[in-house]
């Protein structure tokens, strides 16, 4: 079943909202900030103040923070704000969900023992937190969800909000891709990627590690096809391992793929493609497993302009020239470290 | 840093009370309900937050309610009871 996308909102490196989204696509050039002297990418939630008073934010992380604001903002762009959400669902994807909260709960138990492990960070750290607090905050009251399955993430919680729809268990979906950057990650990187972290992020260089550490949140609101879309449909999601049946690229698509400088997906990329040109803007936003979300709000934005936009950063075989798509579909591609494929086919 | 000092810095820093300043916290203010506007919840962390910034535990919260009702009687218990 088709899903129309009614309406995006997104918080990321490139800034907050549709309209900074559509900017930079414009710009085209990369953008990268930093934390600690390291290149990194950071979502900004200072407007989510608009939204829910800061008193009842008080014992919320920044991962359902985030979560929150561009759930708003999804709900915001389309209109929806004061209608009855008895029937909208709430479906999360994310690859390392609270990780900041998990890592300070963790700390708090080694340094001082389980008598002093804060109750707060506890019930953040739990895996449905976020879209609870979504889901309370907008009285969407149908069921929520949050899927975790690294890369997949994103291909994998749409089959279930395309389910929800086909199934009549719900009207809309407020669907979200969110991850959060720590120190603890960026650590991590450091030690397994050494210099690979210091960008430039090269996307289009399959060979190279130039993955830059990211975050954000990416939220559609969708319905099923017989209700009208602003920004096209989800036409087809589709997960596989590329190893075992090799992806089969839609011919006459457009592609964006979520390569974002990590090597060890790199070379699945370089063999599914074939030369095949195509567009990838992870350095609008870095790498994080939900960074899939990210790509299909670059494609919902180009359907409704109905322009593949420039490639940021003029590395070898991903630039492209911006163009008009004259209604052609747009193909999102992303793969995995062990050849695991999530497709996700859409038009207007 | 005298106690009653530490209390109020650490009761915004750790219960996230982004909107108070520690001076607006007065001495006899009410923790709970009216004054501070604290709730269930934040009891639960203060117990913690005692025990973690200053070695101290309090171990039934029941009796623990007039030792909470303001960051005098809060102060007080903190300086007889710590190791």
């Amino acid at each position: 079943m088709r899903m129309a996308i009614q309406g995006v909102g997104v918080t990321g490196g490139f800034g907050c909202g549709v309209d900074a989204l559509t900017s930079a696509l414009h710009r085209g050039e990369p953008i990268v900030g930093e934390v600690d002297g390291v290149p990194a990418y950071q979502a900004a939630i200072e407007g989510l103040g608009d939204f829910v008073p800061k008193r009842a934010l008080r014992r919320i992380d920044h991962f359902s923070k985030m979560t929150l604001f561009g759930a708003f903002m999804a709900l915001k762009d389309t209109g929806l704000s004061d209608v009855d959400r008895s029937r909208m669902g709430v479906v999360i994807a994310t690859g390392y969900g609270t990780l900041q909260t998990t890592f300070k709960f963790l700390d708090s138990y080694l340094d001082f023992g389980y008598a002093c492990s804060s109750p707060t960070h506890f019930s953040n750290s739990v895996h449905n937190a976020a879209a609870a607090h979504v889901s309370m905050q907008m009285q969407a009251t149908a069921p929520s969800l949050t899927v975790t399955q690294f890369e997949m993430s994103v291909s994998s919680a749409l089959l279930s909000a395309q389910q929800w729809l086909a199934e009549g268990r719900v009207d809309q979906v407020l669907f979200g891709a969110v991850d959060e950057s720590c120190e603890v990650l960026r650590y991590c990187r450091k030690e397994f990627f050494g210099d690979g972290e210091q960008g430039p992020l090269r996307p289009a260089n399959f060979s190279e590690q130039s993955a830059i550490a990211g975050e954000g949140a990416a939220f559609f609101v969708l319905a099923a096809e017989t209700q009208p879309a602003a920004y096209g449909y989800i036409d087809e999601v589709i997960l596989g391992n590329h190893a075992t049946c090799p992806v089969k690229l839609p011919i006459s698509d457009e592609l964006i793929v979520g390569a974002d400088g990590h090597q060890a997906c790199g070379q699945w990329y370089q063999e599914a493609l074939k030369g095949r040109e195509f567009a990838a803007y992870a350095p609008f936003y870095g790498s994080f497993p939900a960074a899939a979300g990210f790509d299909l709000a670059v494609a919902a934005v180009s359907l409704r302009d109905q322009t593949l936009y420039t490639s940021p950063g003029a590395d070898a075989g991903g630039r492209l020239l911006p163009r008009k798509l004259d209604q052609q579909g747009l193909t999102c591609l992303k793969f995995g470290g062990g050849g695991e494929y999530g497709l996700i086919r859409c038009s207007s | 840093m005298s106690v009653k000092e530490k209390l109020k810095q650490v009761l915004i820093e750790d219960l996230n009370l982004e909107d108070v300043e520690p001076d607006e916290i007065t001495d006899d203010m009410a923790l709970f309900g009216e004054g501070l506007g604290l709730d269930s919840l934040d009891a639960v962390e203060l117990v913690i937050i005692v025990q973690k910034h200053f070695g101290v535990e309090i171990k039934d919260m029941v009796e623990s309610r007039p030792i909470f009702e303001s960051i005098n009687t809060l102060a007080a218990y903190i300086e007889a009871n710590q190791p």
